[in-house]
């Protein structure tokens, strides 16, 4: 009976330690990318203000948010995470442990490590390396799409009534992630021996889950690689013949036109870790894969 | 009568010596077993209330009082360690929320207790100023660590080394203040409270230095490749985390074997704490799982066999100290007899005698009342510090 009204208590200090919630009151949830707030708010629709605070001119993976921007995240009803291997302010601040979401834990086995010691700089993010642990993980649209069930499960755990809602969301939007999949898998499927060089370490999940042969550089759409770099694509064009190459955004017209110069043609393949322009995640994807179209084209 | 308590007053007044010893005599028979009452009372209601609050706790296998006073009060005694993959297994499980603990640190004698902010939802911590910790190397301090150091949110409080002949050891860490608790009337008072991960920092687990792979001084130096940079004790690491050098800070090896000292285990209900308490019954598992109220439980009724004798004790010397005061009345009458038949031949009756000696009694008792009372009020006042004095 005493332990019976401990747990009563213990129950009714969780509910009440929470920022109170009213059955009209949505759930403020805070996201660490675009791609996870677009999730969130697909599955939760009008039951949660779904947050991603991040300028939009910086890449979310080495972004530093300031300090009430990082009180914001832990006032937030739910923390949606991408992994223990992005965003590296996470690791640097106080969070929530009970109110966090990891959503790639079901397969954070399945990580791949990445050996790139070459420090850069793009943005106002300053300069940084993409060494550890590859994180554009929702590139895999199987793995978008278990992340996205983590998401559903936590929204359900912190507003049960509301559960059946957020199945129905989540079916949809994993109706949608599996038909990027597909569509991706049937494109590739016409040139599986494509070679592809990408401009940026981003494509790792891309590249695993959909069989592409991908040799990363490390160049910016926005500045023009030196005469070392160039020369350092002739040499590995001699051993890997890719006649394409991925970038995130259109690169500068001097860049398209020097490699179009040495048989190499541009697709962008828009990662979308920030709130796109116009358009959203899906739209985006869809552009992306009518980009790699012309690359698989028969 | 009132010309009796007046010659009463008189006499004692006289009587310096022997009235002084009569008041504290009798003042100490009343306070001591009252003052008893008042701490035990206390230290009963710190101790049961924060364990019936504290369903499971999870650590090392040991003493179990150990990890709990440990745990719940930050005492000295520090339990065997466990990891961080405890309280992710614990999370796995689906049958309770765990919250780390890592209370090793000391800051200018205060506990430094390294948790997650969950800690503060599950006491139901309020701050009275400032913010809660945000940054690495940020700090919460408790009410009386703020009072008794002076401080306030966004001043310094430096980490305390484990041991001075540690010569090579970690750094001490300078924490900012980020925010001060408001009165909990419990041990959070007297806690440092800190990000786990700021507790790995102050360990060395967790630090931050200038970019060996940029570092030009030769001496820092001891091996270079072009896959890895060994660097000897004289690189400096940072003792400080601002916002121009957290970026430098990182940590070694994989986080989920980093140190704890305990998990407080919040199961979802009654079955799932049967259940969960049932998975760490396996002896061989290094773990042990234990309801602090079983264990506080335990220790009050060695408390209360202690308060049992006490009591005895205290009857006895109150017994003897009040056979003492009959015979100093006694001896005082037999003393005085000469200035009795005195009072007796200038024509006051045996009755007014009796008021003159009931009179001074009084008097006595009056006094003592107060006194005890003033000094029941002391300790009431400070019962809690007391009791964290005496036994937490």
């Amino acid at each position: 009976m005493m332990r019976r009204c401990i747990f009563t208590l213990m129950g009714c200090l969780l509910v009440l330690s929470s920022p109170p919630l009213h059955a009209a009151d949505p759930l403020t949830v805070y996201t660490v990318n675009y791609p996870l707030q677009y999730f969130t708010q697909r599955i939760a629709g009008d039951h949660a203000r779904v947050i991603f605070p991040a300028p939009a001119d910086v890449d979310p993976a080495f972004w530093m948010p300031d300090r009430k921007t990082i009180g914001d995240y832990q006032q937030a009803d739910l923390v949606v995470l991408n992994g223990e291997a992005y965003a590296g302010w996470v690791s640097k601040v106080s969070l929530p442990r009970l109110r966090q979401v990891d959503t790639s834990k079901a397969f954070k086995d399945g990580f791949i490590m990445v050996k790139d010691t070459v420090t850069h700089s793009h943005g106002p993010a300053g300069e940084h390396s993409h060494t550890g642990t590859a994180f554009t993980i929702w590139l895999d649209f199987y793995q978008a799409a278990q992340q996205a069930e983590a998401i559903a499960e936590a929204l359900s755990g912190k507003l049960p009534e509301h559960k059946s809602e957020f199945e129905k969301n989540f079916a949809a939007l994993h109706k949608d992630l599996m038909g990027l999949d597909l569509e991706i898998q049937r494109t590739v499927a016409k040139r599986p021996r494509q070679l592809l060089f990408a401009s940026h370490p981003i494509y790792h999940y891309l590249a695993r889950r959909y069989e592409l042969h991908i040799e990363d550089l490390v160049w910016e759409p926005d500045v023009m690689p030196d005469d070392q770099q160039w020369q350092q694509l002739r040499l590995a064009q001699e051993r890997f013949p890719a006649e394409w190459m991925l970038w995130e955004k259109q690169p500068l017209p001097a860049i398209a036109q020097q490699l179009d110069s040495m048989g190499i043609g541009i697709a962008v393949f828009d990662p979308c870790a920030n709130r796109p322009a116009s358009g959203d995640f899906l739209s985006v994807m869809h552009d992306n894969i009518a980009n790699i179209k012309q690359v698989f084209a028969n | 009568m009132i010309d009796s308590f007046y010659i009463a007053w008189k006499y004692l007044a006289f009587s310096k010596a022997r009235s002084v010893t009569l008041v504290a005599c009798i003042t100490l028979i009343a306070v001591l077993p009252l003052a008893l009452e008042i701490i035990l009372d206390e230290s009963e209601h710190q101790l049961v209330e924060r364990a019936e609050h504290t369903p499971l706790l999870v650590g090392a296998r040991g003493s179990a009082l150990d990890l709990v006073m440990n745990s719940l009060y930050f005492a000295d005694e520090v339990p065997g360690r466990i990891s961080l993959a405890s309280a992710d297994a614990i999370t796995a499980t689906d049958l309770a929320f765990a919250i780390p603990l890592y209370v090793r640190f000391r800051a200018r004698g205060f506990p430094i207790v390294g948790t997650t902010l969950d800690y503060f939802d599950f006491r139901r911590l309020r701050l009275a100023a400032g913010t809660p910790f945000g940054l690495l190397g940020e700090c919460v301090i408790g009410a009386s660590v703020a009072s008794e150091l002076g401080l306030q949110p966004g001043d310094s409080l430096l980490s305390s080394p484990e041991t001075v002949f540690d010569l090579a050891g970690v750094y001490p860490l300078k924490m900012r203040v980020a925010g001060v608790l408001a009165p909990t009337h419990s041990a959070d008072d007297l806690a440092v409270l800190v990000d786990v991960k700021t507790a790995w920092v102050i360990e060395g687990l967790v630090h931050g230095h200038e970019d060996v792979a940029r570092s030009r001084d030769s001496s820092v130096i001891i091996e270079r490749s072009e896959s890895n940079v060994i660097a000897n004790a004289k690189l400096m690491q940072y003792t400080e985390i601002t916002e121009a050098n957290i970026e430098a800070f990182h940590l070694h090896g994989d986080p989920t074997g980093y140190p704890l000292t305990a998990v407080i285990a919040l199961p979802h209900d009654d079955k799932a704490a049967a259940i969960l308490r049932g998975r760490y019954q396996n002896t061989d598992s290094g773990y042990q799982i234990v309801p602090p109220a079983d264990v506080i439980d335990t220790l009050m009724t060695n408390i209360f066999r202690i308060r049992n004798v006490l009591d005895a004790v205290i009857l006895f010397v109150g017994l003897a100290t009040l056979m003492a005061l009959v015979l100093v009345f006694a001896l005082s009458l037999r003393l005085r007899q000469r200035e009795i038949d005195t009072i007796f031949r200038l024509g006051c009756s045996r009755l007014t005698i009796a008021q003159l000696l009931g009179a001074e009694i009084v008097i006595i008792a009056a006094f003592s009342a107060v006194l005890c009372l003033l000094i029941l009020a002391v300790v009431a006042h400070y019962d809690q510090q007391l009791v964290r004095a005496l036994f937490i």
